[in-house]
């Protein structure tokens, strides 16, 4: 098999979301030795972008897009211990989590990975953080972006808040932040002062790399 | 009348609410305490409806009355784990409960589970009850929501339950058999009883677009969807089906009819447009809702609430088949003058003055 055909494996099996396949696959390109960079950049980055654009079509939804990630994460795995080896560095470093009081998470999750898929370094703060937690997660990895979510009209105080934290920890100059979630809307992002709206999982991933471009 | 399709003297009103708001509702009418308003469950009064001047009443009987049970950390019926998460409005703090714990996130949890029974009597006792007070003054609807999809998600977790839906069919149809034979049987129920509607359903949209997709919808949920409305029109002919799903659905509206539900419901207007669906559905289908709890209610002000109640009255309710609501239960965070105004925009505004 060429090098060619295996990178095109482990796209095809990250498309598919077979996460057997694709694992099957990286190790099988590293054996290889193909580089861990063109295998992320060719493989893993390659098909979740069209993960993306499937969903923006309207041909993949959720559970699509799940499962895709889902393979390309396990892949991932497999790989960062040479991206580390190789001195590839993450497209940027972000910081996501659902705001105090709202568990919802299904939708932080995808946008994570999406981002994640696209190259990104995310720290998971999971769901139900508080602002200070933010902070401290902003503050210990140098991230320059934060994810904000929020599904319920209740929570969405706490992302102003939340925003709110950075500023009086005299980090909000050097991040920027995202907002999502069902109820956001770009007048209330704009109006919270956040520096991006994102309308779905997709659309973030656009509006990630250009705020770190 | 609203539900088949005519023009009634004013448009049909319902409303529930959280908990918390119900309470602050009940001080500003002055009303006691004694009574109870239970948006999921058991022991409703229903002295607020019937106060405000509703037209519909619910009674619930299924998996969702396990919201709102317990202001600790609970377990239900189902095994589900519950933690109740509290949140901040300018009205005061309140509580909603949210799902933490999933009796079968493991394989290995499914073969042996065993559901609830839904022949246990006592859980009609309050429909009974219900309907033999009010049959013949409102439109008595049972609440089995939650019917297939939502409670699956609940038993196995969310994200598990999409990916089985995608890549282990056989498993996922095992596991919406068990929330699908509860409900229909409690359904089946609730009809025998002599409750003029059953509002089922199960939320398959998002914000912008299905959660799933209608190819999925098709292999999963329609089936047992056409089955349920089926059966329940086979014990009465005359019985109404109101199909919930918030966010978007718009690919999957012509099927909900070809399969025999009168009503959609909530219909949220930031996902799919109130107007538009009455052009192209109204002669078949019936709706519920369509009053904004993303921002109207919320964050509007009275005057953008009239003027959103009597937009609707003029296009998705224009010569019936609406019975205006707002898209969820009223929650805390909305002030009181809004409600109002929802309330005095329906009830003071009779069809015939509409232009």
């Amino acid at each position: 098999m060429t090098t060619n055909a295996n990178l095109e494996r482990v796209y095809e099996a990250v498309l598919c979301g077979d996460r057997e396949a694709a694992v099957a696959a990286t190790r099988a390109a590293v054996d290889d030795r193909l580089s861990a960079a063109s295998i992320l950049n060719q493989g893993l980055i390659r098909a979740m972008d069209e993960v993306g654009r499937r969903f923006e079509n309207g041909d993949y939804f959720v559970p699509e897009m799940l499962i895709s990630a889902r393979a390309m994460q396990t892949a991932l795995e497999l790989l960062r211990p040479l991206l580390v080896d190789s001195d590839v560095k993450p497209a940027g470093k972000m910081v996501v989590g659902t705001v105090k009081g709202d568990l919802h998470d299904i939708g932080k999750n995808l946008v994570a990975m999406m981002i994640e898929g696209a190259g990104f370094e995310i720290i998971d703060l999971g769901a139900d953080v508080a602002p200070e937690k933010f902070v401290s997660a902003v503050r210990d990895s140098g991230a320059q972006l934060v994810g904000l979510s929020a599904l319920l009209t209740t929570t969405l105080p706490m992302m102003q808040r939340t925003i709110q934290a950075f500023a009086d920890a005299g980090l909000r100059d050097q991040l920027k932040v995202i907002v999502a979630g069902a109820p956001v809307t770009t007048s209330f992002a704009a109006a919270i002062g956040t520096d991006s709206f994102a309308e779905n999982a997709s659309r973030a991933v656009t509006v990630a790399k250009s705020l770190v471009a | 009348m609203a539900l088949n399709h005519e023009q009634p003297d004013r448009c049909p009103l319902q409303a529930s609410f959280t908990p918390e708001f119900a309470a602050r509702l009940r001080a500003d009418m002055q009303m006691e305490e004694r009574d109870t308003h239970n948006p999921h469950g058991g022991g409703n009064t229903y002295a607020l409806e019937r106060a405000l001047g509703e037209d519909m009443l619910l009674t619930s009987v299924g998996w969702a009355n396990s919201y709102y049970l317990d202001s600790q950390p609970y377990v239900d019926e189902w095994s589900i784990g519950w933690s109740p998460q509290r949140y901040e409005t300018p009205f005061g703090a309140g509580y909603y409960t949210e799902i933490v714990g999933h009796p079968l996130a493991e394989d290995s949890a499914i073969d042996s589970y065993e559901p609830p029974d839904p022949y246990r009597p006592e859980l009609y006792a309050d429909a009974e009850a219900m309907i033999r007070a009010f049959k013949n003054e409102y439109w008595i609807v049972g609440v089995i929501v939650t019917t297939i999809f939502e409670t699956a998600w609940a038993l196995r977790g969310l994200s598990q339950m999409l990916m089985d839906m995608a890549l282990n069919p056989e498993l996922a149809h095992r596991i919406l058999d068990i929330p699908f034979c509860y409900h229909l049987a409690a359904a089946r129920k609730l009809v025998e009883m002599g409750v003029d509607m059953i509002w089922t359903g199960d939320d398959v949209g998002a914000q912008h677009g299905m959660l799933i997709s209608p190819a999925m919808w098709r292999t999963f949920l329609k089936p047992r969807m056409a089955k349920f409305v089926g059966e329940l029109k086979a014990i009465n002919p005359n019985v109404k089906v109101a199909y919930h799903s918030d966010g978007n659905v718009m690919p999957i509206i012509p099927e909900l009819i070809e399969i025999g539900i009168d009503v959609l419901n909530p219909v949220q207007p930031m996902s799919m447009d109130p107007a538009a669906l009455k052009a192209e559905f109204g002669d078949r289908l019936c709706f519920w809702g369509s009053i904004d709890v993303q921002h109207t209610l919320p964050f509007g002000s009275p005057a953008d609430v009239r003027a959103e109640v009597l937009q609707r009255l003029r296009t998705i309710g224009k010569g019936g088949g609406l019975v205006l609501s707002p898209t969820h239960h009223v929650q805390l965070d909305t002030p009181l003058e809004n409600f109002w105004a929802m309330v005095h925009t329906v009830v003071n505004t009779p069809y015939s003055t509409l232009k």
